[in-house]
């Protein structure tokens, strides 16, 4: 199954023509994904990498079947975009734009939650089911079939942990970057419900790192909810205090935000922490049994 | 960007929202039309400046002269203090707290308030934690009616048509100003109504495209204040992130989880890092190029890490800024590269061709790059 995307996923790329949109829809297709349509404004009627591109999803729509839109477009238009989507009824929107403004996003979370549209990102590297749908920008190598679950904040640390189960030969259900904040539509609570639900799903790995909030909420949330192991690691324990390192989430303030804080929070909850990937890889052969 | 009071209550004064009386000084021996008594507040952007001793009474056994100089010769937490708000002392019958600012995990604004002003907030959280309401906000609807009643129920206002209006002005700045928090402590009940007694903006610097002009009056007013005290705000042509540290390990990340990652593993190696480097959502070969300037500017680098792992960031492009770089300029200490994702076949062989082997594995190329800088 994997959560949200399957090889079944009907996909529609908005922002189709530019440089990023071009080439990830060319990697996503190569990858087996679904991509049957694309828009960009003013680009109707064009073909991008053997994709009809159309000027409204509505277009798109009376000649495809669509349930799932990734947004490549930058910021000043991303928040129109994504209520056209919502509007046609997309019940999933990948959102990879950075540097939204923060009240533009919220604008976009709330509009879409409203409608029962669920938005991952923004700032999302997207999500990969292995084998299966590559929905954003997983360099394809790095990932393989299994059963591990990831959510990660960053997308960076995501292939790095994804490179280093793959080359231990523990595959992945599904890989997902829900982008580094400060606002989030999906969090990290509602990826592992996603997982715990899975029958894909043995392992759930929580990437986290410092700052904010989130990995606390996670923590009180797998305590209750969750009987599939986590295994969790916390990037930033070396990190300078009040300083915000290229996430918006990632700063920490006095004792608030800091990586012994949520490794203790989540050790407590029953999380395994790994400090290393290294370390992760031994834990999960571990709960494996092998 | 962090507003300083005055700035604030300018806004808030444009839109409705009272303050006191005031006059901003800017040197000892300025003339102000305020009379004694009066509260002289140091303008800095550090918080706790009232602890620190920043702010002070005039009133008639002082006198103005010897406490102006005595606060222009102040430095709060190191920042050295430039201008002090002359204000006329209030009656004040109560402290309330307000404040409107949004929370990221249910992505929602947020209306925060509290019937225990005066304090920082984070210290009515810890003390009293029952007397905080925080209700959310559709940022379609603003703040409604009922909600407005009960803050005014919650805070023991009798009159909530003054507070409605003191609201819907607040929520007016906040969404108006592109704001990620205006807050109001304390909020003063006085016989002739609420004043704001302080004022605390911040901006969304993701906003400056579409604020242009604001932006630009305000930082031109704060750096004309700061002479040079501050690094300057202005907009830097990428979306590189740089925070300096102690060690002498230079480190450059493709993405702020792994460099992160890559902190703490230099760490673990028995080496600090020399800084924090990310590139940001913006990558091209120029990027790579004043990332790496950026970095080697620090004498202390003794080996310098790049850590690359394209999703969206081409592997191509990271290579001619890397090699570009070093055409350019001459490279005194030795280079680690990690590449790997997106283009990497083209990357690399670029690298290859130019004589500079990349690693693929992560842990290996921190212990290469410690090992050298400890050599040095």
């Amino acid at each position: 199954m994997a959560v949200l995307i399957n090889q079944e996923t009907k996909v529609l790329v908005q922002g189709i023509t530019g440089r990023s949109g071009t080439l990830q829809t060319r990697v996503m297709k190569e990858y087996g994904t679904k991509v049957v349509a694309g828009v960009t404004p003013g680009k109707g009627k064009t073909i991008v990498e053997g994709i009809p591109v159309y000027d409204f999803v509505a277009e798109a729509k009376e000649h495809h079947s669509i349930d799932t839109v990734i947004s490549f477009v930058p910021g000043p238009f991303a928040k129109d975009a994504c209520f056209e989507a919502v509007d046609n009824g997309i019940k999933f929107l990948v959102l990879t734009t950075e540097g939204i403004p923060d009240h533009d996003v919220i604008e976009i979370i709330s509009y879409a939650k409203s409608r029962g549209t669920k938005v991952l990102g923004p700032g999302s590297p997207g999500l990969i089911a292995p084998g299966k749908c590559k929905l954003g920008a997983h360099p394809t190598r790095m990932f393989i079939e299994g059963r591990v679950g990831v959510v990660s904040k960053s997308g960076a640390l995501s292939y790095e942990v994804g490179k280093t189960l793959t080359e231990a030969g523990i595959g992945q259900s599904t890989v997902v970057g829900i982008g580094g904040g400060p606002i989030w539509g999906l969090t990290q609570q509602e990826i592992i419900g996603l997982f715990q639900e899975d029958q894909e799903t043995d392992i759930i790995v929580l990437l986290g790192e410092i700052g904010g909030s989130m990995e606390e909420e996670a923590a009180e949330f797998i305590a209750t909810n969750v009987t599939k192991p986590v295994v969790g690691l916390i990037v930033g324990r070396a990190a300078p205090e009040g300083k915000s390192l290229g996430h918006a989430g990632a700063i920490i303030e006095g004792s608030k935000g800091t990586a012994k804080a949520k490794i203790e929070a989540l050790s407590i909850a029953g999380v395994h922490i790994a400090k290393t990937l290294q370390e992760m890889v031994q834990i999960i052969k571990g709960l494996r049994g092998n | 960007m962090k507003l300083y009071e005055f700035q604030g209550k300018r806004i808030f004064k444009e839109n409705n929202i009272p303050v006191p009386k005031g006059t901003l000084i800017v040197s000892p021996n300025q003339p102000i039309e305020v009379d004694p008594p009066a509260v002289l507040k140091t303008q800095v952007l550090v918080g706790g400046r009232g602890k620190a001793g920043g702010i002070k009474i005039w009133d008639s056994s002082s006198k103005l002269s010897e406490l102006l100089q005595d606060m222009f010769s102040q430095k709060l937490k190191g920042e050295p203090v430039r201008a002090i708000l002359a204000e006329e002392k209030v009656d004040i019958v109560h402290e309330f707290y307000l404040s409107i600012t949004f929370k990221g995990n249910s992505a929602t604004h947020v209306l925060v308030a509290s019937s225990a002003g005066g304090v920082e907030i984070e210290k009515i959280a810890q003390e009293n934690p029952g007397k905080i309401i925080t209700l959310p906000i559709d940022p379609f609807l603003g703040p409604t009616a009922y909600q407005v009643r009960y803050v005014a129920k919650t805070l023991g206002l009798k009159d909530h048509r003054e507070l409605k209006k003191l609201i819907n002005s607040l929520y007016a700045v906040y969404s108006s100003y592109d704001a990620t928090l205006v807050e109001i402590n304390p909020l003063a009940l006085t016989p002739t109504g609420l004043v704001a007694l302080d004022a605390k903006i911040l901006l969304d610097d993701k906003s400056r495209p579409r604020q242009e002009k604001l932006f630009s009056l305000l930082v031109n007013e704060q750096q004309s204040l700061a002479r040079g005290d501050r690094e300057s705000e202005e907009a830097k042509p990428d979306t590189i992130t740089y925070v300096p540290m102690s060690g002498s390990v230079g480190l450059i990340s493709d993405g702020a989880g792994t460099g992160m990652l890559t902190l703490d593993l230099i760490k673990d190696a028995g080496e600090e890092a020399a800084n924090f480097c990310e590139l940001g959502s913006i990558t091209n070969p120029e990027v790579m190029y004043n990332a790496m300037a950026a970095v080697l500017k620090n004498p202390e680098v003794k080996s310098l890490l790049i850590v690359l792992i394209g999703g969206f960031n081409r592997m191509d492009d990271m290579a001619e800024g890397i090699l570009g770089y070093r055409e350019d300029n001459n490279l005194k200490i030795p280079l680690v590269v990690r590449m790997c994702g997106t283009m990497e076949e083209v990357g690399k062989e670029m690298m290859d061709q130019a004589g500079i082997p990349t690693y693929d594995d992560l842990l290996g190329a921190v212990r290469e790059v410690v090992a050298l800088a400890k050599e040095k």
